[in-house]
């Protein structure tokens, strides 16, 4: 079966007094991988239950391809799921785990276990075939759970934070190789993390949620350099927040003039939006305008965190190569690198 | 590391296995005795044996016994797991209601029970395998409860349900399976407690195995103990039997 896109039009979900998602709307291309990131409670889990029929919804509706798939039972949506808790059948072998879907299809027992066998192939676990999932690392399991959802050429793939409950070195490997298959599967992937490196990752798209509202849906880069508002600006990376005073659309930080990139000609107390890499740090002859804190080393580059004589607590990010005389106490000017800089109400 | 022997555990385990065997023993040293004779023999099985009625009504109580199981499955692997799985407020309530069995004298109980009925099985030998299945219910209630507790039942049932199983496939593929060690327990207690049921049977005036195994006592009491001996024994071998034939591939018994 091939993969075909989703939309969720209008889709609205309520428990009790608390909205999950208020008038949600997503377009996910053919093929196409899209992460969904937010805080806990932002209604990420709650739209990709509703996509799998997990969940109801209250209005609006889901379109796979041309079809109005919103009240099909999940069994019925031909949608491959992997969840964030082991969730493989502790009754079967790897193998039968993974012909599961195949055999719910009821294609004969010869072709399935040849289909389950090429997808153990392909997750990196061909000769695991007839041991119980018991026997298995949490990575391990995760991987029979991927090669389980993708066995029955679903039309949608839906990930619900698979790698969270595994270690570092795992997570990173784990999500090249899911990322790997669907390309080379070309399946209309969603993802749902609260990890914004993963979801920065490998992702083509990331919609940044909030409150049940889908913020923005940009590709890595644009949301990183331009985001929308200013809780994706905040949420996505690390973001300094710097009180400042705006006036006929410039802003003074650290002595430099900025333009601010929000549109209109608000003047008065603002919060300046800068991320670590724009901003430096030199060694100060005199007072200077701020004093390090800490200096934390994280191989190519180190953040030196800083606080401004006004107490605002500022962080940089430089070359490490810079940064080796930067000790707790020392006097220090900040210095500010672009000319636009983004602004939000305090 | 040398293994200390547990005497409290061991003084435990001696006086539960007397108590269960000793009877037992006894009851056999009983029906094997040869009173016309003297010393023992087989006569009170062969006794038993030779009398058409046993027979019928052995296959009576079996057939009885394994229809409330049936009822007991069908009705309480779906309700249970719906309870665990809706997170109900109503489980607190249903986990009392389903020890009321337990309280409520069986004469009160059993007309109450047998109007509640729906009427093609009323006053039919086929209300007992209902009512069984309520007498049933607190052990067979508790049993279930246990095993769905001791599962990722979420998980295992979305997993199924998105990978294109129904839900009567994902109870009877992946539910029942994976809590297997349950389930057979379920069905040992209701098989076990349907086939020795005299109360509630006589008081409906129904003839089962136990009903005419007190008829018969009244004649031939050794005979009556022989009999008994091999309602002992003959569910035992059926359990054990069904037990051997459904595969165990459940991860927990291998850990």
């Amino acid at each position: 079966m091939t993969s075909k896109d989703l939309t969720l039009t209008n889709v609205s979900r309520r428990f009790g007094t608390v909205t999950a998602l208020d008038n949600f709307n997503l377009h996910v291309g053919v093929g196409e991988l899209v992460a969904l990131l937010g805080p806990s409670g932002c209604g990420k889990t709650t739209a990709l239950r509703i996509i799998a029929g997990l969940e109801s919804l209250d209005s609006g509706k889901v379109t796979v391809g041309e079809k109005d798939i919103s009240r099909i039972p999940a069994h019925k949506r031909n949608m491959g799921m992997v969840f964030q808790a082991y969730s493989l059948f502790p009754n079967l072998t790897v193998e039968e785990n993974v012909a599961f879907g195949l055999q719910m299809r009821k294609v004969s027992k010869h072709l399935r276990l040849k289909k389950a066998h090429e997808l153990l192939e392909l997750v990196g676990l061909p000769t695991h075939a007839k041991r119980f999932t018991h026997q298995l690392s949490g990575g391990q399991q995760q991987r029979v759970a991927l090669a389980r959802a993708l066995a029955f050429s679903p039309e949608i793939l839906l990930l619900d934070e698979p790698l969270s409950a595994l270690d570092a070195q795992v997570r990173v490997n784990l999500r090249e190789e899911i990322r790997r298959l669907q390309i080379s599967l070309g399946t209309t992937t969603v993802f749902v993390t609260h990890d914004q490196e993963e979801a920065m990752s490998i992702s083509d798209r990331v919609g940044v949620m909030s409150h049940g509202v889908l913020e923005q849906i940009d590709t890595p880069d644009v949301l990183y350099n331009a985001p929308a508002t200013a809780f994706v600006a905040n949420f996505v990376g690390v973001m300094n927040r710097i009180p400042a005073d705006l006036a006929n659309g410039k802003v003074s930080i650290f002595g430099k003039s900025l333009t601010a990139s929000k549109k209109g000609s608000e003047s008065g107390k603002i919060v300046a939006l800068l991320r670590p890499e724009t901003i430096s740090v030199k060694k100060s002859s005199s007072q200077g305008n701020a004093r390090v804190l800490t200096r934390s080393f994280q191989g190519a580059s180190s953040a030196i965190i800083c606080q401004t004589h006004e107490g605002t607590i500022v962080q940089s990010l430089m070359a490490s190569f810079d940064t080796g005389d930067f000790h707790p106490g020392t006097l220090v000017d900040l210095e500010v690198s672009t000319n636009e800089v983004m602004v939000t109400n305090v | 590391m040398k293994r200390r022997i547990d005497l409290p555990l061991l003084i435990t385990l001696t006086t539960l296995a007397l108590f269960v065997f000793v009877p037992m023993i006894s009851a056999f040293e009983y029906s094997i005795r040869t009173p016309v004779e003297g010393g023992y023999g087989l006569t009170n099985y062969k006794w038993a044996v030779a009398d058409e009625d046993f027979l019928y009504y052995i296959l009576r109580s079996g057939w009885l016994s394994a229809l409330t199981v049936l009822v007991t499955l069908v009705i309480l692997v779906p309700t249970v797991t719906w309870l665990h799985l809706s997170d109900s407020k109503l489980r607190p309530l249903i986990d009392g209601l389903s020890l009321l069995p337990l309280v409520i004298p069986v004469v009160a109980f059993a007309v109450g029970a047998q109007i509640s009925l729906p009427e093609f099985v009323q006053n039919t030998v086929l209300e007992l395998p209902f009512l069984y299945f309520i007498l049933a219910l607190p052990y067979a209630y508790r049993a279930l409860d246990i095993g769905l507790n001791s599962i990722p039942l979420k998980t295992i049932t979305e997993a199924a349900r998105s990978t294109g199983a129904s839900w009567s496939r994902t109870i009877i593929s992946v539910i029942i399976p994976v809590i297997r060690g349950a389930v057979m327990g379920t069905i040992a207690l209701t098989f076990a407690l349907s086939l020795g049921e005299y109360t509630l049977t006589v008081l409906l005036h129904w003839d089962t195995f136990p009903t005419w195994v007190t008829f018969v006592a009244q004649e031939n009491i050794l005979g009556a103990i022989a009999i008994s001996m091999m309602s002992l024994i003959i569910p035992f071998i059926l359990l054990t039997g069904i037990t051997l034939l459904m595969p165990d591939r459940s991860a927990q018994r291998r850990k």
